[in-house]
Protein backbone atom coordinates (compact mmCIF):
# COMPACT_ATOMS: atom_id res chain seq x y z
CA UNK A 1 0.00 0.00 0.00
CA UNK A 2 3.01 2.37 0.97
CA UNK A 3 4.26 2.96 -2.76
CA UNK A 4 0.18 3.41 -3.73
CA UNK A 5 -0.04 5.98 -1.21
CA UNK A 6 2.84 7.98 -2.34
CA UNK A 7 2.06 7.83 -6.07
CA UNK A 8 -1.51 8.95 -5.44
CA UNK A 9 -0.08 11.90 -3.27
CA UNK A 10 2.15 12.99 -6.11
CA UNK A 11 -0.84 12.90 -8.45
CA UNK A 12 -2.48 14.91 -6.21
CA UNK A 13 -0.07 17.39 -6.15
CA UNK A 14 0.74 17.49 -9.80
CA UNK A 15 -2.69 18.34 -9.74
CA UNK A 16 -3.27 21.13 -7.13
CA UNK A 17 -0.05 22.34 -8.77
CA UNK A 18 -1.82 22.05 -12.62
CA UNK A 19 -4.64 24.30 -11.01
CA UNK A 20 -2.72 27.11 -10.13
CA UNK A 21 0.51 27.37 -11.74
CA UNK A 22 -0.76 28.43 -15.52
CA UNK A 23 -2.69 31.93 -13.82
CA UNK A 24 0.17 32.08 -11.28
CA UNK A 25 2.41 32.27 -14.87
CA UNK A 26 -0.04 34.63 -16.48
CA UNK A 27 0.33 37.40 -13.32
CA UNK A 28 3.87 37.37 -13.32
CA UNK A 29 3.92 37.51 -17.20
CA UNK A 30 1.81 40.49 -16.66
CA UNK A 31 5.22 41.99 -14.68
CA UNK A 32 7.47 41.32 -17.61
CA UNK A 33 8.55 43.42 -20.16
CA UNK A 34 8.32 41.66 -23.60
CA UNK A 35 12.42 40.37 -23.36
CA UNK A 36 11.25 38.92 -20.40
CA UNK A 37 8.20 36.80 -22.07
CA UNK A 38 9.55 35.79 -25.64
CA UNK A 39 12.52 33.81 -24.57
CA UNK A 40 12.83 29.94 -25.26
CA UNK A 41 12.97 29.28 -21.65
CA UNK A 42 10.90 30.64 -19.20
CA UNK A 43 12.55 33.25 -17.05
CA UNK A 44 11.34 33.22 -13.96
CA UNK A 45 14.25 35.87 -12.52
CA UNK A 46 13.36 39.45 -14.15
CA UNK A 47 13.50 43.06 -13.40
CA UNK A 48 9.46 43.33 -12.80
CA UNK A 49 7.75 46.49 -14.39
CA UNK A 50 4.50 48.09 -13.96
CA UNK A 51 4.24 49.13 -17.47
CA UNK A 52 1.76 46.77 -18.69
CA UNK A 53 -1.03 47.16 -15.69
CA UNK A 54 -0.41 50.86 -16.26
CA UNK A 55 -1.09 50.72 -19.58
CA UNK A 56 -4.38 48.43 -19.46
CA UNK A 57 -5.37 50.75 -16.19
CA UNK A 58 -5.06 53.60 -18.75
CA UNK A 59 -7.17 52.70 -21.66
CA UNK A 60 -10.20 53.81 -22.20
CA UNK A 61 -11.64 50.83 -23.92
CA UNK A 62 -10.61 49.14 -20.66
CA UNK A 63 -12.34 51.25 -18.56
CA UNK A 64 -15.55 51.43 -19.98
CA UNK A 65 -15.65 47.49 -20.56
CA UNK A 66 -14.84 47.34 -16.91
CA UNK A 67 -17.50 49.99 -16.27
CA UNK A 68 -20.13 48.19 -18.17
CA UNK A 69 -19.12 44.35 -16.29
CA UNK A 70 -20.16 46.09 -13.74
CA UNK A 71 -22.81 48.14 -14.71
CA UNK A 72 -24.58 45.55 -16.60
CA UNK A 73 -23.85 42.31 -14.14
CA UNK A 74 -24.35 44.42 -11.00
CA UNK A 75 -27.81 45.08 -12.21
CA UNK A 76 -29.10 41.89 -13.52
CA UNK A 77 -27.97 40.38 -10.09
CA UNK A 78 -30.15 42.61 -8.68
CA UNK A 79 -33.06 41.56 -11.03
CA UNK A 80 -31.98 38.54 -10.22
CA UNK A 81 -32.30 38.88 -6.29
CA UNK A 82 -35.52 40.77 -6.13
CA UNK A 83 -37.81 38.58 -8.34
CA UNK A 84 -35.83 34.98 -7.86
CA UNK A 85 -35.58 34.95 -4.62
CA UNK A 86 -39.13 35.84 -3.40
CA UNK A 87 -40.32 33.21 -6.41
CA UNK A 88 -37.71 30.73 -4.85
CA UNK A 89 -39.23 30.93 -1.42
CA UNK A 90 -42.95 30.46 -2.90
CA UNK A 91 -42.15 27.65 -4.92
CA UNK A 92 -40.46 26.12 -1.74
CA UNK A 93 -42.35 26.94 0.63
CA UNK A 94 -46.10 26.72 -1.08
CA UNK A 95 -45.57 23.62 -3.39
CA UNK A 96 -48.41 23.51 -5.37
CA UNK A 97 -49.30 21.14 -8.43
CA UNK A 98 -47.52 23.52 -10.69
CA UNK A 99 -43.97 23.49 -8.44
CA UNK A 100 -42.26 20.60 -10.05
CA UNK A 101 -43.36 22.40 -14.11
CA UNK A 102 -41.81 25.66 -12.52
CA UNK A 103 -38.74 23.76 -11.43
CA UNK A 104 -38.08 22.36 -14.79
CA UNK A 105 -38.80 25.53 -17.02
CA UNK A 106 -36.26 27.36 -15.01
CA UNK A 107 -34.18 24.64 -15.41
CA UNK A 108 -34.88 24.23 -19.13
CA UNK A 109 -33.68 27.48 -19.54
CA UNK A 110 -30.37 26.43 -19.18
CA UNK A 111 -30.57 24.17 -22.29
CA UNK A 112 -30.75 26.93 -24.82
CA UNK A 113 -28.09 27.13 -26.99
CA UNK A 114 -26.40 30.72 -26.14
CA UNK A 115 -26.57 32.07 -29.75
CA UNK A 116 -30.68 30.41 -30.47
CA UNK A 117 -31.07 33.48 -28.02
CA UNK A 118 -28.03 35.95 -29.42
CA UNK A 119 -29.22 35.85 -32.96
CA UNK A 120 -33.02 36.89 -32.54
CA UNK A 121 -32.21 39.08 -29.41
CA UNK A 122 -29.69 41.12 -31.88
CA UNK A 123 -32.41 41.52 -34.44
CA UNK A 124 -35.43 42.54 -32.01
CA UNK A 125 -32.68 44.97 -30.57
CA UNK A 126 -31.83 46.30 -33.18
CA UNK A 127 -35.21 46.95 -34.67
CA UNK A 128 -36.25 48.41 -31.16
CA UNK A 129 -33.10 50.97 -31.41
CA UNK A 130 -31.59 49.51 -28.16
CA UNK A 131 -28.96 47.33 -29.47
CA UNK A 132 -25.84 47.70 -28.36
CA UNK A 133 -27.29 49.97 -25.37
CA UNK A 134 -26.46 48.21 -21.64
CA UNK A 135 -30.45 48.33 -20.79
CA UNK A 136 -30.25 45.81 -23.79
CA UNK A 137 -27.65 43.94 -21.56
CA UNK A 138 -28.64 43.78 -18.58
CA UNK A 139 -32.35 42.46 -20.01
CA UNK A 140 -31.01 39.52 -21.54
CA UNK A 141 -28.83 38.98 -18.43
CA UNK A 142 -31.74 38.80 -16.23
CA UNK A 143 -33.34 35.62 -17.99
CA UNK A 144 -29.78 34.18 -16.80
CA UNK A 145 -29.57 35.84 -13.09
CA UNK A 146 -33.27 35.16 -12.27
CA UNK A 147 -33.35 31.57 -13.91
CA UNK A 148 -29.95 30.57 -11.85
CA UNK A 149 -30.60 32.39 -8.74
CA UNK A 150 -34.21 30.49 -8.21
CA UNK A 151 -32.48 27.06 -9.17
CA UNK A 152 -30.17 27.60 -6.27
CA UNK A 153 -32.53 29.13 -3.72
CA UNK A 154 -35.01 26.97 -4.09
CA UNK A 155 -33.09 24.00 -1.77
CA UNK A 156 -31.72 27.01 0.34
CA UNK A 157 -35.04 27.85 1.07
CA UNK A 158 -36.56 24.49 1.66
CA UNK A 159 -33.09 23.55 4.44
CA UNK A 160 -34.65 26.11 6.27
CA UNK A 161 -36.17 24.15 9.17
CA UNK A 162 -40.03 24.85 9.12
CA UNK A 163 -40.59 24.66 12.78
CA UNK A 164 -38.93 28.07 13.12
CA UNK A 165 -41.08 29.66 10.57
CA UNK A 166 -44.27 27.80 12.11
CA UNK A 167 -43.23 29.06 15.35
CA UNK A 168 -43.20 32.87 13.67
CA UNK A 169 -46.89 32.30 12.75
CA UNK A 170 -47.48 31.52 15.92
CA UNK A 171 -46.23 34.68 17.34
CA UNK A 172 -48.65 36.84 14.65
CA UNK A 173 -46.02 37.33 11.67
CA UNK A 174 -48.22 37.07 8.42
CA UNK A 175 -46.59 34.92 5.28
CA UNK A 176 -44.63 37.99 4.10
CA UNK A 177 -43.10 38.94 7.26
CA UNK A 178 -42.11 35.60 7.82
CA UNK A 179 -40.12 35.62 4.46
CA UNK A 180 -38.59 38.87 5.41
CA UNK A 181 -37.72 38.31 8.83
CA UNK A 182 -37.12 34.49 8.92
CA UNK A 183 -36.40 32.99 6.24
CA UNK A 184 -34.05 35.42 4.45
CA UNK A 185 -31.60 35.61 7.74
CA UNK A 186 -32.01 32.31 8.22
CA UNK A 187 -31.28 31.07 4.86
CA UNK A 188 -28.77 34.27 3.93
CA UNK A 189 -25.55 32.50 3.85
CA UNK A 190 -26.73 30.18 1.36
CA UNK A 191 -28.60 32.54 -0.74
CA UNK A 192 -25.42 34.62 -0.87
CA UNK A 193 -23.52 31.81 -2.60
CA UNK A 194 -26.42 31.29 -5.27
CA UNK A 195 -25.82 35.49 -5.95
CA UNK A 196 -21.96 35.25 -6.07
CA UNK A 197 -22.85 32.37 -8.56
CA UNK A 198 -25.23 34.26 -10.87
CA UNK A 199 -22.58 37.02 -10.59
CA UNK A 200 -19.49 34.89 -11.60
CA UNK A 201 -21.92 33.16 -14.63
CA UNK A 202 -22.54 36.78 -16.07
CA UNK A 203 -19.57 38.53 -15.89
CA UNK A 204 -17.88 35.62 -17.72
CA UNK A 205 -20.37 35.43 -19.81
CA UNK A 206 -18.60 36.11 -23.69
CA UNK A 207 -21.05 35.14 -26.50
CA UNK A 208 -24.20 36.95 -26.07
CA UNK A 209 -22.32 40.47 -24.95
CA UNK A 210 -20.47 39.69 -28.05
CA UNK A 211 -23.36 39.96 -30.69
CA UNK A 212 -25.09 42.37 -28.45
CA UNK A 213 -22.61 44.88 -28.47
CA UNK A 214 -20.62 46.91 -31.24
CA UNK A 215 -18.66 49.70 -29.71
CA UNK A 216 -20.67 51.41 -26.72
CA UNK A 217 -22.25 48.50 -24.80
CA UNK A 218 -19.08 46.45 -24.60
CA UNK A 219 -18.37 44.34 -22.03
CA UNK A 220 -14.93 43.82 -20.71
CA UNK A 221 -14.35 40.29 -21.84
CA UNK A 222 -15.05 41.66 -25.02
CA UNK A 223 -12.35 44.34 -24.85
CA UNK A 224 -10.14 41.26 -23.89
CA UNK A 225 -10.57 39.29 -26.39
CA UNK A 226 -10.08 42.48 -28.87
CA UNK A 227 -6.66 43.03 -27.51
CA UNK A 228 -5.47 39.45 -28.59
CA UNK A 229 -7.29 40.20 -31.82
CA UNK A 230 -4.22 42.39 -33.14
CA UNK A 231 -1.82 39.37 -32.42
CA UNK A 232 1.63 39.88 -31.64
CA UNK A 233 1.62 43.21 -32.30
CA UNK A 234 0.29 43.70 -29.15
CA UNK A 235 3.04 42.93 -26.37
CA UNK A 236 2.19 39.84 -24.61
CA UNK A 237 2.79 41.85 -21.35
CA UNK A 238 -0.58 44.20 -21.81
CA UNK A 239 -2.58 41.26 -22.99
CA UNK A 240 -1.77 39.00 -19.51
CA UNK A 241 -2.74 42.34 -17.82
CA UNK A 242 -5.86 42.49 -18.94
CA UNK A 243 -6.61 38.06 -18.79
CA UNK A 244 -5.62 38.90 -14.85
CA UNK A 245 -7.49 42.17 -14.22
CA UNK A 246 -10.80 40.33 -16.01
CA UNK A 247 -10.38 36.82 -13.48
CA UNK A 248 -9.70 39.06 -10.40
CA UNK A 249 -13.39 39.72 -9.94
CA UNK A 250 -14.70 36.08 -9.95
CA UNK A 251 -11.64 34.81 -7.95
CA UNK A 252 -12.41 37.45 -4.93
CA UNK A 253 -15.42 35.21 -4.29
CA UNK A 254 -13.63 32.15 -4.23
CA UNK A 255 -14.87 31.79 -0.23
CA UNK A 256 -18.15 32.74 -0.36
CA UNK A 257 -18.51 29.76 -3.32
CA UNK A 258 -16.83 27.11 -1.31
CA UNK A 259 -18.54 27.39 1.62
CA UNK A 260 -21.72 27.82 -0.25
CA UNK A 261 -20.73 24.03 -1.42
CA UNK A 262 -19.70 22.65 1.89
CA UNK A 263 -22.75 24.19 3.20
CA UNK A 264 -24.96 22.36 -0.15
CA UNK A 265 -23.62 19.00 1.04
CA UNK A 266 -23.53 19.67 4.35
CA UNK A 267 -27.81 19.67 4.21
CA UNK A 268 -27.79 15.99 2.41
CA UNK A 269 -25.86 14.20 4.73
CA UNK A 270 -28.37 15.02 8.10
CA UNK B 1 -48.34 25.00 6.09
CA UNK B 2 -51.18 25.93 4.21
CA UNK B 3 -52.42 29.46 4.68
CA UNK B 4 -54.46 31.56 2.90
CA UNK B 5 -52.17 33.85 1.59
CA UNK B 6 -51.26 35.72 -1.46
CA UNK B 7 -47.76 35.17 -1.25
CA UNK B 8 -47.31 32.64 -3.51
CA UNK B 9 -49.57 34.25 -6.55
CA UNK B 10 -47.67 37.67 -5.86
CA UNK B 11 -44.20 36.00 -5.60
CA UNK B 12 -44.46 33.59 -8.43
CA UNK B 13 -46.32 34.86 -11.12
CA UNK B 14 -44.59 38.04 -11.87
CA UNK B 15 -41.37 36.51 -11.89
CA UNK B 16 -42.69 33.40 -14.17
CA UNK B 17 -44.33 35.90 -16.58
CA UNK B 18 -41.46 37.42 -17.12
CA UNK B 19 -39.05 34.25 -17.80
CA UNK B 20 -41.51 33.33 -19.89
CA UNK B 21 -41.42 36.79 -22.15
CA UNK B 22 -37.48 36.67 -21.96
CA UNK B 23 -37.42 32.97 -23.08
CA UNK B 24 -39.82 32.57 -25.13
CA UNK B 25 -39.79 35.92 -27.31
CA UNK B 26 -36.42 35.33 -28.15
CA UNK B 27 -37.32 31.24 -29.21
CA UNK B 28 -40.33 31.93 -31.67
CA UNK B 29 -38.44 34.59 -32.81
CA UNK B 30 -35.37 32.45 -33.77
CA UNK B 31 -37.95 30.14 -35.78
CA UNK B 32 -39.31 33.27 -37.94
CA UNK B 33 -35.96 34.15 -38.90
CA UNK B 34 -35.21 30.71 -39.46
CA UNK B 35 -37.89 30.94 -42.13
CA UNK B 36 -37.05 33.93 -43.65
CA UNK B 37 -34.09 34.93 -45.59
CA UNK B 38 -32.31 38.05 -43.63
CA UNK B 39 -28.95 39.55 -44.11
CA UNK B 40 -27.02 41.69 -42.16
CA UNK B 41 -26.39 44.19 -44.68
CA UNK B 42 -29.84 44.71 -46.17
CA UNK B 43 -32.89 45.67 -44.60
CA UNK B 44 -34.70 43.80 -46.82
CA UNK B 45 -36.07 39.95 -46.29
CA UNK B 46 -38.40 37.49 -47.85
CA UNK B 47 -40.12 34.38 -46.49
CA UNK B 48 -38.45 31.49 -47.86
CA UNK B 49 -39.52 28.81 -45.30
CA UNK B 50 -37.95 25.55 -44.82
CA UNK B 51 -34.96 26.65 -47.42
CA UNK B 52 -32.49 27.22 -44.77
CA UNK B 53 -33.10 23.83 -43.24
CA UNK B 54 -32.87 22.03 -46.57
CA UNK B 55 -29.27 24.02 -47.51
CA UNK B 56 -28.25 23.10 -44.12
CA UNK B 57 -28.24 19.62 -44.57
CA UNK B 58 -26.16 19.73 -48.15
CA UNK B 59 -23.44 21.98 -46.60
CA UNK B 60 -20.40 19.79 -45.60
CA UNK B 61 -19.11 22.30 -43.63
CA UNK B 62 -22.41 22.06 -41.56
CA UNK B 63 -22.36 18.37 -41.30
CA UNK B 64 -18.40 18.41 -40.34
CA UNK B 65 -19.81 21.28 -37.51
CA UNK B 66 -22.23 18.35 -36.05
CA UNK B 67 -19.47 15.92 -36.12
CA UNK B 68 -16.83 18.17 -34.23
CA UNK B 69 -19.86 19.29 -31.65
CA UNK B 70 -20.61 15.55 -30.85
CA UNK B 71 -16.82 14.64 -30.51
CA UNK B 72 -16.98 17.96 -28.55
CA UNK B 73 -19.54 16.56 -26.30
CA UNK B 74 -17.79 12.70 -26.23
CA UNK B 75 -14.26 14.51 -25.47
CA UNK B 76 -14.99 16.77 -22.35
CA UNK B 77 -17.65 14.90 -20.66
CA UNK B 78 -15.98 11.84 -20.39
CA UNK B 79 -12.78 13.40 -19.84
CA UNK B 80 -14.16 15.62 -16.90
CA UNK B 81 -15.85 12.79 -15.34
CA UNK B 82 -12.53 10.17 -15.63
CA UNK B 83 -10.40 13.30 -13.70
CA UNK B 84 -13.26 14.12 -11.56
CA UNK B 85 -13.60 10.74 -10.06
CA UNK B 86 -10.03 9.86 -10.30
CA UNK B 87 -8.97 12.50 -8.20
CA UNK B 88 -11.72 12.53 -5.70
CA UNK B 89 -11.55 9.10 -5.17
CA UNK B 90 -8.12 10.20 -4.70
CA UNK B 91 -8.25 13.02 -2.42
CA UNK B 92 -10.73 10.98 -0.12
CA UNK B 93 -8.03 8.24 -0.13
CA UNK B 94 -4.78 10.30 0.98
CA UNK B 95 -5.49 13.66 1.80
CA UNK B 96 -5.57 14.34 5.32
CA UNK B 97 -8.73 17.03 6.21
CA UNK B 98 -6.42 20.03 5.98
CA UNK B 99 -4.72 18.84 2.99
CA UNK B 100 -8.37 18.31 1.36
CA UNK B 101 -9.71 21.60 2.35
CA UNK B 102 -6.47 23.14 0.17
CA UNK B 103 -6.88 20.76 -2.73
CA UNK B 104 -10.49 21.96 -3.00
CA UNK B 105 -9.98 25.81 -3.09
CA UNK B 106 -6.98 24.92 -5.00
CA UNK B 107 -9.54 23.17 -7.64
CA UNK B 108 -12.17 25.22 -7.91
CA UNK B 109 -10.15 27.74 -8.83
CA UNK B 110 -9.91 27.58 -12.71
CA UNK B 111 -13.64 26.95 -13.16
CA UNK B 112 -14.65 30.08 -11.46
CA UNK B 113 -11.85 32.03 -14.26
CA UNK B 114 -13.89 33.80 -17.43
CA UNK B 115 -13.98 31.48 -20.15
CA UNK B 116 -12.22 33.95 -22.44
CA UNK B 117 -9.42 34.34 -19.23
CA UNK B 118 -8.86 30.79 -18.89
CA UNK B 119 -8.45 29.98 -22.97
CA UNK B 120 -5.97 33.01 -23.29
CA UNK B 121 -3.80 31.54 -20.32
CA UNK B 122 -4.06 28.11 -22.20
CA UNK B 123 -3.17 29.87 -25.33
CA UNK B 124 -0.27 31.09 -24.27
CA UNK B 125 1.04 28.13 -22.35
CA UNK B 126 0.76 26.27 -25.81
CA UNK B 127 2.46 28.79 -27.57
CA UNK B 128 4.97 26.71 -29.42
CA UNK B 129 7.98 28.72 -28.91
CA UNK B 130 7.21 30.53 -25.94
CA UNK B 131 4.95 28.55 -23.97
CA UNK B 132 5.33 27.21 -20.82
CA UNK B 133 3.38 23.79 -21.61
CA UNK B 134 5.19 23.50 -24.79
CA UNK B 135 8.19 23.44 -22.84
CA UNK B 136 9.02 20.06 -21.60
CA UNK B 137 8.71 19.29 -24.97
CA UNK B 138 11.57 21.71 -26.48
CA UNK B 139 13.67 20.68 -23.76
CA UNK B 140 13.57 17.11 -23.92
CA UNK B 141 13.79 16.87 -27.61
CA UNK B 142 16.63 19.39 -27.75
CA UNK B 143 14.28 22.48 -29.39
CA UNK B 144 11.76 20.97 -31.67
CA UNK B 145 8.86 22.42 -32.15
CA UNK B 146 5.25 21.26 -31.22
CA UNK B 147 2.29 23.64 -31.74
CA UNK B 148 -0.97 21.63 -30.34
CA UNK B 149 -3.61 24.78 -31.24
CA UNK B 150 -2.12 24.64 -35.50
CA UNK B 151 -2.44 20.73 -36.26
CA UNK B 152 -5.98 19.44 -36.65
CA UNK B 153 -5.35 16.06 -35.01
CA UNK B 154 -4.77 17.64 -31.73
CA UNK B 155 -6.37 21.30 -31.62
CA UNK B 156 -9.77 19.88 -30.93
CA UNK B 157 -7.99 17.84 -27.66
CA UNK B 158 -5.80 21.23 -27.04
CA UNK B 159 -8.99 23.29 -26.33
CA UNK B 160 -10.87 20.31 -24.67
CA UNK B 161 -7.76 20.03 -21.80
CA UNK B 162 -9.11 24.06 -20.97
CA UNK B 163 -12.55 22.41 -20.71
CA UNK B 164 -11.56 19.53 -18.08
CA UNK B 165 -9.15 21.79 -16.64
CA UNK B 166 -11.70 23.91 -15.59
CA UNK B 167 -14.75 21.53 -14.90
CA UNK B 168 -12.92 18.38 -13.62
CA UNK B 169 -10.68 19.46 -10.98
CA UNK B 170 -14.20 21.53 -9.72
CA UNK B 171 -15.84 18.56 -9.64
CA UNK B 172 -13.16 16.39 -8.18
CA UNK B 173 -14.16 18.59 -5.31
CA UNK B 174 -17.51 17.67 -5.45
CA UNK B 175 -17.09 13.74 -5.96
CA UNK B 176 -14.86 14.21 -2.55
CA UNK B 177 -17.65 15.84 -0.86
CA UNK B 178 -20.48 13.15 -2.15
CA UNK B 179 -18.07 10.44 -0.78
CA UNK B 180 -17.46 12.35 2.93
CA UNK B 181 -21.31 11.96 3.06
CA UNK B 182 -21.01 8.31 2.85
CA UNK B 183 -22.02 6.34 5.30
CA UNK B 184 -18.74 4.37 7.24
CA UNK B 185 -20.12 1.31 7.71
CA UNK B 186 -20.46 -0.58 4.02
CA UNK B 187 -16.85 0.61 3.60
CA UNK B 188 -15.89 -0.85 6.78
CA UNK B 189 -17.20 -4.27 5.67
CA UNK B 190 -15.70 -4.22 2.40
CA UNK B 191 -12.61 -3.34 4.45
CA UNK B 192 -13.15 -6.60 6.71
CA UNK B 193 -13.63 -8.78 3.67
CA UNK B 194 -10.32 -8.09 2.79
CA UNK B 195 -11.03 -6.10 -0.36
CA UNK B 196 -8.56 -3.95 -1.93
CA UNK B 197 -8.94 0.18 -1.72
CA UNK B 198 -9.48 0.57 -5.81
CA UNK B 199 -12.13 -2.16 -5.18
CA UNK B 200 -14.29 -0.93 -2.32
CA UNK B 201 -14.61 2.19 -4.80
CA UNK B 202 -15.47 0.18 -8.06
CA UNK B 203 -18.07 -1.94 -6.06
CA UNK B 204 -19.22 -0.21 -3.57
CA UNK B 205 -18.54 3.56 -2.70
CA UNK B 206 -19.24 4.56 -6.51
CA UNK B 207 -22.37 2.30 -7.32
CA UNK B 208 -23.74 3.96 -3.95
CA UNK B 209 -23.42 7.53 -5.26
CA UNK B 210 -24.35 6.22 -8.76
CA UNK B 211 -27.48 9.27 -9.03
CA UNK B 212 -25.49 11.92 -8.49
CA UNK B 213 -22.92 11.22 -10.46
CA UNK B 214 -25.09 10.80 -13.04
CA UNK B 215 -26.58 14.58 -12.39
CA UNK B 216 -23.05 15.78 -12.35
CA UNK B 217 -22.68 14.07 -15.41
CA UNK B 218 -26.31 15.68 -17.12
CA UNK B 219 -24.50 18.80 -15.60
CA UNK B 220 -21.59 18.57 -17.94
CA UNK B 221 -23.13 17.58 -21.01
CA UNK B 222 -25.14 20.95 -20.93
CA UNK B 223 -21.92 23.37 -19.66
CA UNK B 224 -19.91 21.31 -22.93
CA UNK B 225 -22.99 22.99 -25.16
CA UNK B 226 -20.69 26.41 -24.35
CA UNK B 227 -17.84 25.75 -25.98
CA UNK B 228 -17.76 29.45 -27.99
CA UNK B 229 -15.62 31.19 -25.46
CA UNK B 230 -12.98 28.85 -25.13
CA UNK B 231 -13.02 28.05 -29.31
CA UNK B 232 -13.20 31.13 -30.69
CA UNK B 233 -10.32 32.65 -28.56
CA UNK B 234 -7.74 29.32 -28.56
CA UNK B 235 -8.42 28.63 -32.42
CA UNK B 236 -11.62 30.31 -34.06
CA UNK B 237 -12.93 27.00 -35.50
CA UNK B 238 -9.08 26.37 -36.96
CA UNK B 239 -6.73 25.04 -38.34
CA UNK B 240 -9.65 24.98 -41.29
CA UNK B 241 -12.76 23.06 -39.82
CA UNK B 242 -11.34 21.21 -37.37
CA UNK B 243 -12.16 22.84 -34.01
CA UNK B 244 -15.39 24.46 -35.74
CA UNK B 245 -18.66 23.17 -33.25
CA UNK B 246 -22.12 24.27 -33.88
CA UNK B 247 -21.98 27.49 -32.71
CA UNK B 248 -18.95 28.96 -33.75
CA UNK B 249 -19.86 28.06 -37.35
CA UNK B 250 -23.60 29.80 -36.76
CA UNK B 251 -21.30 32.93 -35.37
CA UNK B 252 -19.08 32.97 -38.24
CA UNK B 253 -22.33 32.17 -41.09
CA UNK B 254 -23.95 34.95 -39.07
CA UNK B 255 -21.56 37.56 -38.34
CA UNK B 256 -17.92 37.06 -39.78
CA UNK B 257 -17.95 35.95 -43.28
CA UNK B 258 -21.56 36.89 -44.78
CA UNK B 259 -24.02 38.29 -42.56
CA UNK B 260 -26.62 35.34 -43.40
CA UNK B 261 -28.51 35.81 -40.43
CA UNK B 262 -31.43 33.59 -41.03
CA UNK B 263 -28.68 30.71 -42.18
CA UNK B 264 -27.37 31.36 -38.73
CA UNK B 265 -30.47 31.28 -37.21
CA UNK B 266 -31.75 28.20 -39.04
CA UNK B 267 -28.60 26.40 -37.43
CA UNK B 268 -29.57 27.71 -34.05
CA UNK B 269 -32.40 26.34 -34.16
CA UNK B 270 -32.24 22.82 -34.88
CA UNK B 271 -29.57 22.75 -31.61
CA UNK B 272 -32.13 24.04 -29.81
CA UNK B 273 -34.27 21.47 -30.89
CA UNK B 274 -32.15 18.65 -30.69
CA UNK B 275 -30.74 19.91 -27.16
CA UNK B 276 -34.23 20.65 -25.90
CA UNK B 277 -35.76 17.15 -26.85
CA UNK B 278 -32.51 15.51 -25.76
CA UNK B 279 -32.35 17.10 -22.34
CA UNK B 280 -35.93 16.71 -21.16
CA UNK B 281 -35.92 12.83 -21.90
CA UNK B 282 -32.37 12.55 -19.68
CA UNK B 283 -33.78 14.90 -17.53
CA UNK B 284 -36.80 12.57 -17.08
CA UNK B 285 -35.21 9.72 -17.19
CA UNK B 286 -32.62 10.54 -14.12
CA UNK B 287 -35.33 11.65 -12.01
CA UNK B 288 -37.81 8.56 -12.13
Amino acid sequence: MRPGRLIGKAILALAGFLAVFPLLWTALNALKNNVDIITRVPRLVFTPTWANIGYILGRDSVLTGLYNSVVACGSAVLIGIVLGLPAAYAVARYPNRWAGDIQFFVLSLRFLPPVAVAIPLMVIWLQVGLYDTLPALIITYSLLTISVIMWLAIPAFQSVPKEIEEAAFVDGYGAYSVFWRIALPVAARSLAGAVAFSFVLVWNEFLIALMLSSSNAKTLPIVASELSQQGMNVPWGILNASVVLLSLPPLLFLGVLSGFLNSVFRQKKT
Amino acid sequence: MARRTSLPVTFVVPTIAILLVLSMVPTLYAIVIALQNRELSTPDYSWVWLSNFVDLFLDRRFLNAVWVSVKWEIVTVVATMVVAIGLGVLMFEVASPRLRNIYCLLFIIPVLLPRVSAAFVWKFAYHPLYGIATYPYRLLTGGLIFDPLSKPATALFAVASVDVWQWGLFFAVIVLKLLETLPPQPIEAARLDHAKRWQIHAYVTLPMLKAPLISLMFVKMIESLRSFDLIYVMTRGGPGVATETLDMYAFSQGFIESGKVSYASAMAVLMMIATVITFTMLWKRVQA
